[in-house]
């Protein structure tokens, strides 16, 4: 008993100086958490040697893209590839050593893909090295200038429009959410023990980039000490179901957007950890973790790639079914992507799940033991939705709106959807600022599509009314 | 059911476009989709979705009617004949019931199908719970044309007129029975119309309690002959659907419970019509007015009140649309059913243009909800 008492005393000396951070708890009630099969286990392996990587440009928002290089070039890693038409400095680098093998065009001259063959080794491009300390008094011209030429800036990207960050403005925060709800996220203490170098000094970097307040949102259950005691940071938490992860979600809670120039960049905790590596070893960082999961593969763990990866390649030592559908992110707000295409540049996640066209006989007059259903009207809702399977189908046809309410029960945010949705299709500017379409995302509206019963298509809709009211605002 | 797939995927390509049949496949996708859950796959993220569809919803709806649809078809046989036994009055009720409904579906969906061919979208899933619904408000002697003019008003005018499913101001079962009553008052009003038998006229408990001025309505109620619990199980004259406040009841808690009526309309009519009721009580020793007197509870089970609030009033499209909105819509909605009952001796009941009257408010309601959502927001911004 006096052993525990003692214990006790002990544990209650550690880190005698420094405090742990004092920080608001959110606690968010609307989501859902989708209980899908195929979870990723936390065991970390690293894919095997890829003989090409991919750049794809359709991953970046909000940039024209114009090219440095031709096919045959041999380029290092972090050389310059492709830069921004409006921001002649703002490069996109090579993922890898090697030859630009093919660079594949499509409509206007659009590059749609460019293929880099690998060298045998990496050779890098030299970028300034610093060691901790120095980084903690670089000036903002300084980092702006390394970020832009090493092509680690379009890591940061911007809301409103979710684009890659203007380099000539200064947003009134950074956020860095590291605390995923998405399914199969990363776990984000686990990907921290594995690879924790970076990460302190990136946030440092952020902080001297901008002047402004770094946000750092972590889960309340978070442990891992770099992130419950990180420096430069204001500490939050929120806990709730999906998508209380969301980047989006913690902006709207903190520090919302209020009109188109109203700026927050933000990157996820990964991304950081890379910039940090960029200004301690000087080369450009080529890995990243992520997680391959879904009832469809084999083999679900985390994976150590290479960024530009093909999902084929990621996959080769895998099995997963033929009839399956291949997801860049998780399966809400991911992209569908043939194995030849790499992972996303900002996707985490590889998700395989079943494709299905199975058509049961009245369907909607069974019990439903085995529909997956946020509503109380399937019988699956009793077991909690355990047993009952998710793939590829819509589950009705497309209807009018409906407003039973169910979209409204997913979304943590004090925005109207139904009526914002309405305002979109209106293409009505004035009524959707109104309403708050600045504050909005797809991903975050993701789940208000999962649950509506009149099978609208609501992450397009606010991506369409994103994209009017950026060129017609 | 393989040989009724293989029939539809036979014919599906003369439904699609350059099909012969191409104009009439809103009739195809009908048919294909009552017996075949779509097996259509996401294109775009999520590319998962709810298996929750407008037809899940929507037979839900139709579920919690059958409690008192099946109640109501027992009373009618009941009311005409209260010596026979049960499956004889059963057997009455039904055959009494069951050609409405089919009137009210087949003549409806004619109407649907047209306008869905017309306007090329597809037949949508609300029109079975408006094509129950009617019928069930209707007195059970009611000749079938009515019914069919009926539920043709309230479908071409009160639905496909403003836009059709999802677009109506009003809730069409309620136009259509606004229709009928204004159209053939005659026919509507009165006792004998309420019950099957001819020499029988029993007054129904509304039309007792503003027989007589100056006594009290619940007094009048029971000399009728007509207690409590008469009115709260159903065994009263009255609509085919809504004598009986306990099977609207159980429907009640199945739409709660599955939340596909949103529960702060029906709370807010309740409160309404009880405070209402209550300031009836009160000011009701100082007046003439029988009806004033009645009591909140004697409100709840006598006539559509029941069968209004929980089936009408709650259709998520005519109703508001915000959650705040809800609880005054419903408040609304209470006040002016009681207002309408106690007020006009000639029209005992309210339950109907009050709701109608509520459908015509709601969109106001939402839109100074909706201010308020924007000025909070307004406020929150400028708090930064």
């Amino acid at each position: 008993m006096h052993m525990l008492w003692a214990k006790s005393i002990l544990q209650h000396h550690v880190d005698p100086v420094i405090p742990l951070p004092v920080m608001d708890v959110i606690r968010l009630k609307k989501g859902h958490d989708l209980a899908l099969q195929g979870q990723p286990e936390k065991q970390l392996f690293s894919a095997g040697r890829s003989t090409l990587l991919k750049i794809r440009p359709a991953d970046f928002r909000g940039v024209k893209l114009k090219l440095m290089v031709k096919e045959g070039d041999h380029v290092r890693t972090g050389a310059p590839v492709l830069y921004s038409k409006t921001h002649p400095d703002l490069f996109f680098t090579s993922p890898g050593s090697g030859r630009i093998s093919r660079i594949v065009s499509g409509e206007r001259r659009v590059i749609n893909e460019i293929v880099i063959d690998l060298d045998k080794t990496d050779s890098f491009e030299a970028f300034e090295r610093f060691n901790e300390q120095s980084i903690a008094s670089l000036s903002s011209e300084r980092i702006k200038g390394q970020l832009l030429r090493s092509g680690l800036w379009p890591a940061i990207r911007q809301r409103p429009f979710s684009t890659v960050a203007n380099p000539d403005i200064v947003p009134k925060a950074v956020f860095v959410s590291a605390m995923p709800t998405a399914p199969f996220a990363p776990d984000t203490d686990y990907l921290l023990e594995q690879d924790d170098r970076g990460f302190q000094s990136g946030l440092s970097v952020l902080k001297n980039l901008t002047g402004r307040p770094v946000h750092l949102v972590i889960g309340r259950k978070a442990s891992h000490p770099l992130l419950t005691r990180a420096k430069d940071v204001v500490h939050h938490s929120f806990t709730g179901p999906h998508p209380a992860g969301n980047v989006g979600i913690h902006i709207h809670h903190i520090a919302p957007i209020r009109n188109r120039d109203d700026s927050v960049w933000y990157l996820s905790l990964q991304d950081v950890s890379r910039i940090g590596k960029l200004f301690l070893t000087g080369k450009y960082p080529v890995e990243k973790i992520i997680t391959v999961g879904g009832s469809s593969v084999e083999k679900r763990l985390y994976m150590k790639i290479r960024q530009g990866m093909m999902l084929g390649d990621i996959l080769r030592d895998n099995r997963y079914d033929e009839n399956s559908r291949l997801i860049s992110g998780d399966v809400l707000a991911g992209e569908i992507r043939i194995p030849e295409e790499p992972l996303g540049f900002y996707h985490e996640i590889l998700s395989v799940i079943p494709e299905n066209s199975d058509r049961p006989f009245i369907g909607w007059l069974r019990p439903g033991l085995r529909n997956y259903s946020v509503s109380n009207l399937f019988l699956s809702r009793l077991l909690n939705n355990r047993g009952a399977g998710l793939d590829t189908r819509m589950h009705g046809s497309p209807r009018v709106i409906i407003p039973f309410g169910n979209i409204e029960s997913v979304l943590p945010m004090d925005i109207l959807p139904t009526f914002l949705v309405k305002m979109i299709i209106a293409r009505d500017i004035d009524e959707m600022e109104k309403l708050g379409i600045y504050e909005c995302d797809p991903e975050d509206f993701a789940l208000c599509s999962f649950v509506d019963a009149s099978k609208m298509e609501i992450s397009e809709i606010i991506r369409e009314g994103l994209e009017y009211v950026e060129k017609n605002g | 059911m393989r040989r009724l797939r293989n029939i539809l995927d036979r014919i599906e390509p003369e439904f699609q476009e350059g099909g012969r049949w191409n104009r009439f496949a809103p009739l195809y996708e009908m048919v294909d989709t009552l017996f075949y859950v779509p097996g259509t796959a996401t294109s775009v993220a999520p590319h998962v979705r709810d298996a929750v569809d407008m037809k899940r919803s929507m037979i839900t709806v139709i579920i919690a009617l059958l409690p008192a649809l099946f109640f109501g078809m027992y009373n009618t046989g009941y009311q005409a004949s209260p010596e026979a036994g049960f499956l004889q009055n059963m057997q009455t009720g039904v055959l009494a019931v069951l050609p409405l409904i089919l009137v009210s579906y087949i003549v409806g969906g004619l109407w649907e199908v047209l306008f869905a061919v017309v306007r090329r979208h597809d037949i949508n899933e609300g029109f079975l719970v408006t094509g129950l619904l009617l019928p069930m408000t209707l007195p059970p002697g009611i000749p079938l044309w009515m019914v069919a003019l009926g539920i043709s008003f309230g479908i071409v005018i009160g639905k496909e007129v403003t836009g059709g499913t999802g677009y109506n101001i009003f809730n069409p079962a309620l136009v259509a029975r606004a229709f009928i009553f204004f159209a053939y008052p005659g026919q509507m009003s009165g006792d004998p119309v309420w019950s099957l038998a001819d020499e029988l006229t029993a007054a129904t408990p509304l039309a007792a309690a503003s027989s007589v001025q100056g006594a009290d309505a619940v007094g009048l109620v029971s000399g009728a002959g007509y207690s409590l619990s008469d009115m709260f199980l159903g065994f009263v004259p009255g609509s085919v659907g809504g004598t009986s406040t306990l099977a609207i009841l159980a429907g009640a808690v199945l739409l709660l419970v599955t939340r596909i009526a949103n529960w702060r309309i029906m709370a807010g009519g309740v409160a309404g019509m009880v405070a209402t009721a209550l300031l009836a009580n009160m000011i009701a020793p100082a007046s003439q007015n029988s009806m004033l007197s009645l009591t909140p509870l004697y409100h709840l089970v006598m006539g559509g009140f029941a069968f209004g609030i929980v089936f009408m009033a709650t259709d998520p499209v005519s109703a508001s649309q915000t959650n705040a909105g809800r609880w005054i819509y419903g408040v609304l909605i209470g006040f002016f059913c009681v207002l309408i009952r106690v007020l006009n001796q000639a029209f005992v009941e309210g339950i109907m243009l009050s709701v109608l009257l509520g459908n015509a408010f709601a969109p106001m309601i939402d839109y100074f909800v909706l201010q308020q959502n924007i000025a909070k927001r307004k406020r929150a911004y400028a708090k930064q």
